[in-house]
Formats: structure tokens, sequence, C-alpha cells
């Protein structure tokens, strides 16, 4: 289905985590967030998003809480737990030796 | 956590719309300051969201809730799609019904019979033992010869003996005849039954003369003695004897079954009495115990047997004799259910396949349904709907019919085993415990949800395959079936014929045989014939003399009532079981075969006793008054005996002597020679037998006990007034019992053969029909569906006979493949009906032809109503069309 295809399996759950390691948001602002920080070069189909939320909150790593934005609208805010801190460490470090090894494997052949 | 989440359904929903409302808000302002119009705003931001009803399952899926949700909404969903399609859910419900109901009722009755424990403490423990030998494989044993055993065998936790010997019961009004045994001590700590009042015997009761009391059954203590609870130590006449009653068996002390006077297994015995070891312990020739067993705690049948069999041989150095025999130990279980066991299972099988010829037309009928749904289906995958979801959801009403179906098939079971309790044969075992209950509920459950799965999966995968665009392009109209999915029903239609044909074939065997056993010559003429037993007692009748005197007065009274035109008596009846076998008999100028002895079923006979049961005489003369004690001692022999002993010569006239330095007078001549009766209709052939004259009998045969049959003219039945009122006329306190027209012991006989033929034939004919409607169905819905192309077919030029060898040669392809393989693993199947037909080969080449035409008929007939529906399509209809 409407599966980001574009994103390695498994790296929207790792933006999504550390766009909140900062601070709370709502389904609109992370995407926003995310495609700002990649200058547009990553979008984020809302197919993709809200599942994939839905899924990280099932699964502890984040929890949910409706608040009044600035503009004074109730939206849902996600914000990291505890879990979800630990999940995002594992993850980056991840990231990292993967990205690593893909790059030795371009730079080498 | 998630049952909340279940029920907090509606909110989580509701939140989740809001979110989406936000974000498409927020989007449309964003999309308003980068300058669009509003309109165009908010289109562009739903374009970007993407499809909502999309996103909203998927999250619900997330959420991984959700199965338990959608089983709801799918139950309640697949609800309204029946109650909406009323008529398709009614047949299938219907279908499934019927095939559900035979399988419990059928398993009701094996439950019962074949998988409930037996009521006794630890049954698994509790053998038979026989005395046996190539010739008789399942003996009884001499008195001294088990006391033998019982002393010196180490593999019992208890051994105990007994021996059919009924008694009349006087006292008040007429007498009665109990069902009785005498059993050694110990009998009921074999079965683990303690009395509900007294005691059981003890060693003490078994020394001659201590032997008269009696243990009631609970039966008789109320019948009989209005639960006196003071009946212990009470005196009770029994064959006008005093006899002390020591103990009361409780309600369902069951009998274990017996093969010697058998009575079969079940609430069949009155009361018990002591068996007592008169005579001489060195005369080992007499064989009428049956034995019983507890073996000792981690014991097995086969170590107690190689026990029992060296104890033999010790017994055998210490008395002479026995060669050829040795001991047969049998678990109770098999021994009780044996026979029966084999029969159950094929009606299991057949009842199985009927179910799978059901499953298979409700699949087929699934199918038509979900290319009618493909619309429905295509519109609901194009909303979102995952591929995993719709199988689920199609599963879910298959499911569900299928539990209509197996509560349908609980109603049908519920009325079926009523009617197969009432079909069984009467010595059936361990009737009164088939029910419906907990365990046939469950494996009702079971089955319904298999069925279910069977013919659901299959279809449901199917329609889901179905690509959207395709069905929303096709909805408006009728599409071509792919070629899997006809290939799918073709299989379908195969399958059900297949099974059909092995049903059919086993039936036919069935069929067969039961003509057979119908037509076979019993060996003596069943109708107008009245018949019943009588007991002297040998307190009363003490010498042999006194009781030919009786049974002289009788026959001669009896013979002179105008409505009887023969009345005889003698030891036995046709069909009932009797068994006296007499060996080692000396036939003059013949010495018998090494290591065999002369042989034969002993009986004895009055004159008119042959007439009275239309045996026919076929060499010789038949009895007559004159041979009585004083005259040369003669004797009647059957046919297979004649040709046993006197291959090459005539037997009339032939010497047979019982006595071991034989006198003149100890020579018995056969005077006679009489058609052959058999045990059992299915026996394979007559037992040699022999008949002594009633009024020369040297000795007391069959406990005293004489059957009487009385031949009539017309209705035999008004001859039971009469009988009594002889017999009462003689002897007021004697007990006339069991009471029957030949008639009845012969279709008591033939109840086997007869229930075992009615089911089968019965589901056979039921899987024909339901094969007859699959393949029926499945021609009809292609000729349906291509209707259209027949009528262009025919615009171009084919002829109507061309349309009808297409649809008909396509039907009738799938059928002949059907038959045959059907055929092929009937003749492999067929094999396990040896044993239950008889004079039939498994591989009846008749009943195999039959099948293969009858079903083959059937199946073109099914073809040919759509086959001519086709020819009537209309080629201007399908031009215009184009």
């Amino acid at each position: 289905m409407s599966k980001p295809s574009d994103l390695i399996q498994g790296t929207l759950d790792l933006l999504i985590l550390k766009t909140l390691s900062l601070e709370p948001k709502h389904g609109w602002a992370i995407a926003k967030r995310i495609e700002q920080v990649s200058n547009e070069a990553l979008q984020i189909t809302q197919g993709a998003l809200y599942p994939a939320l839905h899924r990280l909150e099932h699964q502890g790593w984040i929890r949910a809480r409706w608040r009044t934005t600035e503009t004074g609208r109730e939206a849902k805010f996600y914000e990291l737990t505890r879990a979800g801190r630990v999940q995002l460490e594992k993850e980056l470090a991840e990231w990292e030796r993967l990205s690593n090894a893909v790059g030795l494997v371009i730079r080498m052949v | 956590m998630r049952f909340s989440s279940l029920l907090r359904r509606g909110r989580a929903d509701e939140e989740l719309d809001k979110e989406l409302r936000f974000h498409l808000d927020q989007q449309t302002e964003e999309n308003l300051a980068a300058g669009m119009p509003l309109s165009e705003a908010r289109f562009a931001a739903m374009r970007r969201l993407g499809g909502v009803p999309q996103i909203q399952e998927e999250c619900r899926d997330m959420r991984r809730m959700n199965y338990a949700h959608d089983l709801v909404q799918d139950l309640r969903y697949a609800a309204r799609t029946f109650v909406k399609e009323r008529g398709f859910a009614a047949l299938v419900a219907l279908t499934l019904g019927l095939g559900i109901g035979a399988n419990s009722a059928i398993f009701s009755v094996i439950d019962g019979v074949l998988l409930k424990k037996l009521p006794y403490r630890q049954p698994d423990r509790i053998v038979r033992v026989f005395f046996s030998s190539h010739t008789y494989p399942k003996f009884p044993l001499n008195p001294f010869d088990f006391r033998d055993f019982r002393t010196r065998s180490r593999s019992f936790q208890a051994l105990a003996a007994f021996t059919r010997s009924d008694v009349q019961l006087s006292g008040s009004g007429e007498p009665v005849r109990l069902s009785a045994f005498r059993v050694t001590a110990g009998y009921f700590e074999v079965l683990g039954v303690t009395p509900a009042l007294g005691r059981e015997f003890d060693h003490n009761d078994e020394v001659p003369g201590n032997g008269n009391l009696v243990i009631l059954s609970d039966r008789t203590w109320r019948t009989e003695f209005g639960a006196a609870p003071d009946i212990i130590g009470r005196k009770i006449t029994l064959d006008s004897q005093p006899v002390t009653v020591v103990g009361v068996m409780p309600t369902g002390t069951e009998h274990p079954g017996n093969s010697y006077h058998a009575l079969p297994y079940g609430n069949s015995v009155d009361a018990w009495r002591p068996f007592t070891f008169d005579g001489n312990p060195s005369d080992r020739g007499s064989h009428f115990l049956e034995v019983i067993g507890r073996l000792k705690p981690g014991l097995t049948w086969g170590q107690a047997q190689a026990e029992l069999n060296t104890l033999l041989r010790e017994i055998a150095r210490e008395h002479g004799g026995y060669d050829g025999w040795h001991m047969l130990v049998v678990e109770l279980y098999r021994e009780i259910v044996g026979p029966n066991e084999r029969l159950l299972l094929v009606l299991l099988g057949a009842v199985g396949l009927v179910l799978m010829i059901a499953c298979a037309n409700v699949a087929n009928l699934l199918m038509a349904r979900a290319t009618a749904r493909q619309r429905e289906i295509a519109v609901r995958s194009a909303l979102g709907a995952r591929q995993s979801r719709l199988v689920r959801q199609m599963l879910t009403e298959s499911l569900l019919i299928a539990l209509v179906g197996g509560a349908l098939g609980l109603v049908f079971a519920a009325g079926g085993v009523k009617a197969l309790v009432s079909l069984l044969p009467a010595d059936f075992p361990r009737v009164d415990s088939i029910h419906v209950n907990a365990t046939v509920l469950g494996f009702t459950l079971l089955v319904a949800l298999a069925a279910g799965f069977a013919f659901g999966l299959v279809p449901a995968l199917e329609a889901a395959r179905a690509y959207p665009q395709q069905g929303l392009r096709e909805g408006a109209r009728g599409s071509t079936d792919t070629g899997l999915h006809l290939r799918l029903r073709s299989v379908l239609v195969v399958a059900e014929v297949s099974l059909a044909s092995i049903l059919l074939a086993g039936a036919g065997l069935m069929l067969r045989s039961f003509v057979n056993v119908l037509r076979m010559d019993p060996g003596f003429r069943p109708e107008h014939v009245l018949t019943a037993d009588l007991t002297l007692p040998s307190t009363e009748y003490k010498t042999p003399a006194a009781a030919r005197a009786f049974e002289d007065s009788l026959i001669t009274n009896l013979a002179s009532v105008p409505a009887v035109k023969h009345a005889g008596m003698g030891t036995d009846l046709p069909w009932t079981g009797y068994d006296e076998n007499a060996g080692g008999f000396t036939i003059q100028g013949k010495n018998p075969p090494p290591g065999e002895d002369f042989h034969g079923r002993y009986h004895a006979a009055t004159p008119d006793y042959f007439r009275a049961l239309g045996i026919p005489l076929e060499q010789g003369r038949f009895f007559t008054k004159a041979d009585n004690q004083g005259a040369p001692q003669v004797m009647i022999i059957n046919s297979t005996m004649a040709r046993l002993y006197w291959p090459h010569r005539d037997a009339l006239g032939a010497r047979i002597t019982f006595s071991d330095t034989p006198k003149e007078k100890d020579w018995m001549t056969v005077v006679g020679i009489v058609g052959d009766v058999k045990d059992t209709p299915a026996s394979r052939g007559a037992e040699p037998a022999f008949w002594w004259p009633a009024l020369q009998v040297p000795f007391v045969m069959n406990n005293g006990v004489m059957s009487v049959a009385i031949r009539s003219d017309s209705d035999a039945s008004q001859l039971a007034n009469v009988l009594r009122r002889e017999v009462h006329r003689l002897d007021p306190a004697l007990a006339v019992y069991d009471i029957r027209l030949l008639d009845q012991i012969t279709d008591a006989n033939l109840a086997s053969a007869r229930f075992a033929f009615f089911l089968v034939g019965l589901f056979a004919a039921l899987a024909v029909g339901l094969a007859a409607v699959g393949t029926y169905g499945v021609i009809a819905y292609s000729v349906g569906r291509r209707n259209h192309e027949f009528g262009l077919r025919m615009a171009l030029g084919a002829s109507r006979w061309d349309v009808v060898r297409l649809v008909f040669g396509r039907g009738v392809t799938l059928a002949a493949i059907g038959v045959a393989l059907g055929l092929l693993a009937g003749l492999g199947l067929a094999r396990v009906l040896r044993s239950l037909i008889y004079d039939v080969s498994p591989a009846d080449p008749l009943t195999f032809g039959s099948v293969a035409l009858l079903v083959f008929s059937v199946a073109a007939l099914a073809c040919y109503l759509p086959a001519r529906r086709a020819t009537e399509a209309d080629p201007m209809t399908a031009l215009r069309a184009e």
C-alpha cells in the first residue's frame, strides 16, 4: 500500500523519533519539520506518517496528548517516552553502522 | 488493555478523524498562505493527504487490536449478508446441517460404544481368558483347570469365572425367569464393583453344598422385592429351593457380555449365584466356564497369556490331553466392541465422505457467489481494504454459516441418534450409553469449523485475488470465468462425483450382501412358527426320565390342539447362539485324522422337532416315539457331518459311540440325515452336528433348558396362550419364557446386515444427490456465464447440436473422470468391508459396473438440463449486445 518506498524501511521511525527528541509536536508539524530540515528532499506522505505514529505509540516509544496550539486549536501532540529515547539511541547507532557500511562499499567498489 | 481499546473503538476513530482534520486544516492554511484560492487550497491539501479511509484502515491495523473488532464487524456484515440472501444462506446451512448432523449422529454412537470407558474401575486392566484351538478360537474352560490357573497364576489381581445359569423365581403369582450367572469368588472384584448391600461371594461359598446363596441385581431387588432394606439374609425361592440373599448390586452393574449361552453386554443380569466346584477334580473333559480377570498393575495381556500358556502345559502334563490347545487373553474392551468397531468406523467414513461432498457443493456455491460479488469486493478493495482483510472477512462468513449449519446439524443429530438407536441390532453393545452429550457437542463444533475452513478458504482466496480495476470495469456485464477459477470448480465436480462413486460402491456391496443374506436358504422355514423356552428344574425333575415324561405329555397335548400342525421340542433353536460341542467320540471302523478328534455339536430333539422348524430330511427318517429308552440307540446327523466323516459312502447305518469300551448297546446308529443350519446367517458354513432322540438322551442337557417349536397353518402368535395353558396344566410352577416367533429370531439375525446396508445406502443416496446438484450447479452456472458466447457461436453458424455437444461434453468428461477415480479408490477401500459383507467379492464387477453406470447417468442428466438451456441462447440478442 502507501509505504514510503523512497525511504529505507524503518527510517521513517528513526526520523519521527529524532524529530520528537527536541520537543512534543503534532503530526502535521512532524511532517513539516522533516521536510524543512531535509530541504524538501524527504516528502512524508500522510498515508505513511499516521500509521507509523500509531505503531510507535502502540509500541510505547511515543505517547500522545491533546493540547492547544499557539493558534488556539486542539491538536494531538506526540512526545518521546523514556523507552522511546532508548530506542532512538539504538536506532541512531544502527543507522550509523549501516550508513558507514554502505559508504564503505560504495567507495571501495 | 486490548480489550479496553476495543471498547473505546469509537473514540479512537473519532480522535483519528480529528487529528486528520487538523492536518488538513494546517495544510489548507499553508496553501492559502502560499497564495492559492480557497477552493483549490482545500482540494490540494486533500490530495496531499491521500486516501483518508486507507489511513484510517492502516492506523487501525497498526493498533493491532483489530482482530477482535474485525470479527464483530465481519460477523455483523456476514449476518446482514445472509439475511439479505436468505435463500442462499438457507440452502448452504441445510446442506451443511445434513452433512454435519449425519456425522454427529454416527459420532454419538461411536462415542457411546467405542470411546466411553467401560463402567468398571480401571477397565483397561480387565481381560477375558479363553481356551483356544484352531477349530474353536474362543472356548470356555473346565472348572478345575480354572481353579488351577487361579491358584498358580501370578499375573492377576483377581481371576474369576462365570457361567450362564438362569433360575426361576417363585413366590407370588406366576413364576419369573431370571437371567442369572453362577460366578466364582472375586467376580465383582475383577469388575471393580462393590455390592450396594451385603457382600460378594467368597471361597467358602464355592464349596459344594454351600452354594444356596444369591446376589440380586438392583432391578430385581426393586421389581421383585419392593427394594426391601432388610433383604439381606432373607430366604427366597429359586428353582423351588430356598436360597439366602447375601447381596444386592448397585445400578449400573453391567454384564461384561459372554459367549456361551450368551447374554449381551449391559444391564442384562438379574441375579448371581455362587459357582460350586462339584464333581471329580481330575475330570477335565467338560468346558463351560467363561473367565475374566483383572491384571496386576503394569502387566500386559500378552505377559498374562504367556504365563497362562506355561501353566496350561503344566496342567496338560498332570492330566493329559490338550494337544493343539492354548490360552487366549483378550482385553475386555476388544471383546465387547470388537465386531462392531469396524462397522462403526466404516459408517463414520461414509458420513465423512458425505460431509466432504456437502463441503464441495458449498464451496461451489460460494465461488459462484463470489463471482457475483466481484464488484462489491472490487469496490471494497479500491476503498482500501487489504487482501488479507478481505479473505478474513469472507472466511468469517464461511465460518458463521458453518456454525449455523453445525447448530442445525445438532438438531438433526438429536433426531438421528434416536432413529439410529432404534435401528441398531438388539445385541449391539452399550446402546444405553449413546447420547448427544458434551463430547458430541465439541465434535460437532470442530467439524463445523473444519468444514467452514474447508469450503471457505479456496473461494475466499480466489475472490480476494480479483483486481479492483477489472472488477469495477467488468461489473456491468458478465465476464468470462478466468481459467483458474474454472479449473478449480471443475476439480470440485470431479471430487464430488468420485466421492459419491466410492460411497455408492460401498452401498452396492452392502446391498448385494444383504440380498444374498435374504436370499440364502436358512435351512429351515421360519414362517408360522412359535417358539419358547422352558427349564425343568433338576430339583423337581430329578431323573432324565421324569423330564422326558413331561416333554412327551406336553408335545402330545400340544399336537392335539387343532391350530397346531407340528409341535416339537429340542435343546435349541436355529440362530440363537447354541454352542454345545462333543468331541472324542468313536466312529465305527474309522480313525480320526492325526492330531484331531471326531467332534460335533450335540442336540436332542423330539420326533416332530425338525418338522416344526421346517428342517428338511435329506435321507433316512426322523425320530419316532419308538426311539425310546428301551429301543436301540439312534441318531440323526446333519449334512455337513455326513460329508465330513463319511465323504465316500452313505452315512446312513454308520455307528458312533461315546464309550471307550463299547458294548453293543452303546452304539448309536445314524438313521437320518437332515439339512444344514448355520450358526448365524453370515457364518461360512454349518458345524457338524448330531441329535439324540429326546427320549434316549443319556444326561440332562443344556442345564435342563428345552426349546419348544410349534408350527401352525396361520398366525402362530395366537398359540402363545395355548402353550402357556398346556405347560401350566402339567406344571403350574414352570415359567414359559422367551416366547418369540421364529420370524423374529431370523429377523434379529438380519438386523446387523440391515443396519449396515440401510445406513450406507442412505448416505450413498445423499451423496449421489448432492453430487448431482453440485454438477448441475457448476455446469448450469458456466452455461449462464457463456450464454452470450453460445449466442454468438450460433449466430456464426454453429448448430444447436454443436452447442449441446460443447456443454454436455465438458460435464460428461468431468463426470467420467470422477467416476473413474472414485471406482479406483473404491476398489482399494472396499477391502475394509470384507468382514462386513457376505458372499460378495469386495471387487464385485456387477456392483462396480452398476455404480459406474448409475453415477454417470445421474451426472449426465445433471449436465443435460443446462445443455438444453444453452441452445436457447438467442443469437440476435448476442449480436445486438456486441
